[in-house]
């Protein structure tokens, strides 16, 4: 397969992003493609670049170099609102919320519905549509008029992920998604990863539970040091292999140097 | 996280009932300093009206408004700027300078209403470069904004060479300053035309929403796909321009331009917002607080003067006040449970 074609055929397709920050080089060149409806698991050590890649491809980190192409086409991303008008949505790691703003305002946060024109907010129907959207992926969030500061840490990690799944994404975003939620909350996720996959939307998901990872993903990506050095299908990988993939994939080499 | 659907039910409808509990104390808890304040005031209307002859009449009342009405005006804009976690220091000067260069134009013979247009048009253009340097080029406001602060200022003192201008009583610019209608002063309207318009502005458009979210989570809000920086630049546009009407309103009600006017104003429109309740730090914001503010300034300076107390004690009772409301804020409301910053 050509580049050409394999880009007609990918949802998106980032090809050697590079990103540097000062004398860190957080990203050397990574390459990865990630098809209509498939589930993607980025994995690897801390600081191995991972959350950087997605801010690239959500437009909340410009990168130095590299081409991304979204459903055939060349895109750059000067800001998030270019990556999320094409239907990206990320849920951030530390969750991009606004403390002092209520359940309903940061779920619309960027796409508030106005009337008058545009120049007011609709208030009402905000509430009305956040309660809607929380009950069809049963958040369990009484208010929605109280300030997500004052919620817990699994209803905020909720509602970060409402925002991201409610608006029809095509690519879909999650860096750990489920580090603040208890276990029935995790399988609703994963549920959730299950169904908007069989609706075609691409999923990349980051996460440390790496059993997750076996149950939902149809490729497992591993980066190491801002470089992805591994890419396995999730359903001939055995944990054992992952796990070596992603903290001694390079054995031999430690091995050399230890003696 | 119970299994069976009635567990759930009655789990869900416990929740309620504590997220309640939870959202009416923390309701109090972030307007708690607006109530505080309302209180104070309170008692400062009720001390005032018994103690001193002359204060709850009609004519002091709309004397009163008259003469808070220009604080009034930049602490509504001000609301806007502490919202983002901002400062603007340069309000005073931009009052000296837009009240002086008004005067001087009226005396060169402009059309007043051009050179009303002209005067707002520069009050903005002073905001957009505050914005400009603080928002686009993330350097600190309070650097910015004290830098424009002395420039402003400089250049008023240089237009005036130190002298006031007068401006001819006949001009109708001057009715901004001492009309009247319907016995109530145009600048008491004004301001508050102004004030409701801020609140409405802050509480119920888009604008007024990116703000808050700009002062609670600037990063978060820039993810979420709003123009960050045009927003924070916009807040400086609002009290540049707000600055400017108030240089007018001062200018005309004294029929003249000074370039001393106003200094000392930035920090009054400041007492009056952090005393209404919005936070320093950004994220927490009250219009109603702040113009429950700016009033309590104002009524402990009409108070004191109609009960010849020395003017000097003015400063030294807004100042504990100040110090105390914030004191209140921080320990004694705190017990509400509200997010704290």
């Amino acid at each position: 397969m050509t580049d050409q074609e394999a880009g007609r055929a990918d949802r998106v397709v980032m090809r050697d992003i590079r990103k540097r920050y000062g004398m860190v080089d957080a990203l050397r060149g990574v390459t990865l493609r990630v098809g209509p409806g498939e589930v993607v698991g980025l994995v690897g050590d801390n600081a191995a670049g991972k959350s950087t890649l997605m801010k690239v491809l959500a437009g909340a980190v410009v990168p130095d170099s590299g081409e991304i192409v979204f459903d055939g086409r060349p895109v750059a991303f000067a800001s998030p609102k270019d990556a999320r008008e094409l239907g990206i949505e990320m849920v951030y790691q530390d969750l991009a919320l606004c403390d002092d703003i209520d359940v309903a305002g940061n779920l619309f946060l960027g796409r508030e519905p106005r009337r008058a024109g545009g120049m007011m907010l609709d208030v009402r129907r905000m509430h009305a549509d956040a309660r809607r959207h929380l009950d069809a992926l049963n958040i369990r969030i009484p208010l929605t008029d109280i300030p997500v500061g004052g919620l817990s840490g699994g209803q905020r990690q909720a509602v970060a992920i409402a925002r991201a799944v409610t608006f029809g994404p095509k690519l879909l975003i999650l860096d750990e998604p489920t580090a603040a939620l208890a276990v029935a909350e995790v399988e609703t996720v994963l549920e959730l990863i299950k169904t908007v996959s069989a609706q075609d939307v691409s999923v990349i998901l980051i996460t440390h539970r790496l059993q997750d990872l076996f149950r939902v993903c149809d490729r497992l990506c591993v980066m190491y040091e801002g470089t992805l050095r591994a890419d396995l299908d999730a359903r001939s990988t055995s944990l054992e292999r992952l796990v070596s993939e992603i903290v001694a994939h390079d054995e031999e080499d430690k091995e050399g140097r230890r003696r | 996280m119970t299994p069976t659907k009635t567990a759930t039910g009655a789990g869900t409808s416990r929740r309620v009932v504590t997220t309640r509990s939870a959202r009416a104390s923390a309701h109090i808890g972030r307007h708690a300093q607006t109530i505080a304040i309302a209180a104070v005031l309170v008692v400062l209307l009720i001390f005032f009206a018994f103690s001193a002859d002359r204060f709850a009449t009609t004519g002091n009342i709309f004397n009163l408004l008259r003469q808070i009405a220009p604080t009034l005006v930049v602490a509504t804009a001000m609301t806007f700027v502490i919202s983002t976690s901002g400062i603007d220091l340069s309000v005073g000067s931009t009052v000296a300078l837009s009240g002086s260069l008004l005067a001087i134009v009226l005396q060169h013979g402009w059309n007043p209403t051009l050179a009303l247009v002209a005067i707002l048009a520069l009050g903005a253009l002073i905001g957009f470069v505050n914005g400009w340097f603080s928002s686009y080029q993330n350097i600190p406001p309070f650097i910015v904004t004290l830098a424009m602060l002395s420039i402003m200022r400089g250049t008023a003192l240089r237009a005036t060479e130190g002298y006031s201008t007068p401006i001819d009583g006949d001009l109708w610019i001057v009715q901004i300053g001492q009309g009247r209608i319907a016995g109530v002063p145009v600048p008491a309207i004004l301001a508050v035309i102004i004030a409701l318009v801020g609140w409405l502005v802050l509480t119920r458009t888009p604008f007024g929403r990116y703000v808050i979210g700009l002062g609670s989570n600037g990063e978060s809000l820039r993810r979420a796909g709003v123009n960050t920086r045009k927003v924070g630049l916009t807040v400086y546009v609002l009290t540049g321009l707000a600055a400017a009407v108030a240089g007018v309103l001062i200018a005309t009600r004294l029929s003249s331009g000074s370039s001393n006017a106003g200094s000392g104003f930035e920090l009054e429109v400041i007492t009056a917002v952090v005393l209404g309740g919005t936070s320093l730090f950004g994220g927490r914001a009250s219009m109603l607080g702040t113009i429950l503010g700016a009033l309590t300034l104002g009524v402990i300076a009409n108070g004191l003067v109609l009960l010849h107390v020395s003017p000097f004690y003015v400063q030294i009772v807004q100042g504990g006040i100040l110090l105390l409301a914030i004191f209140a804020n921080s320990k004694v409301w705190a017990k509400f449970g509200a997010i704290r910053k």
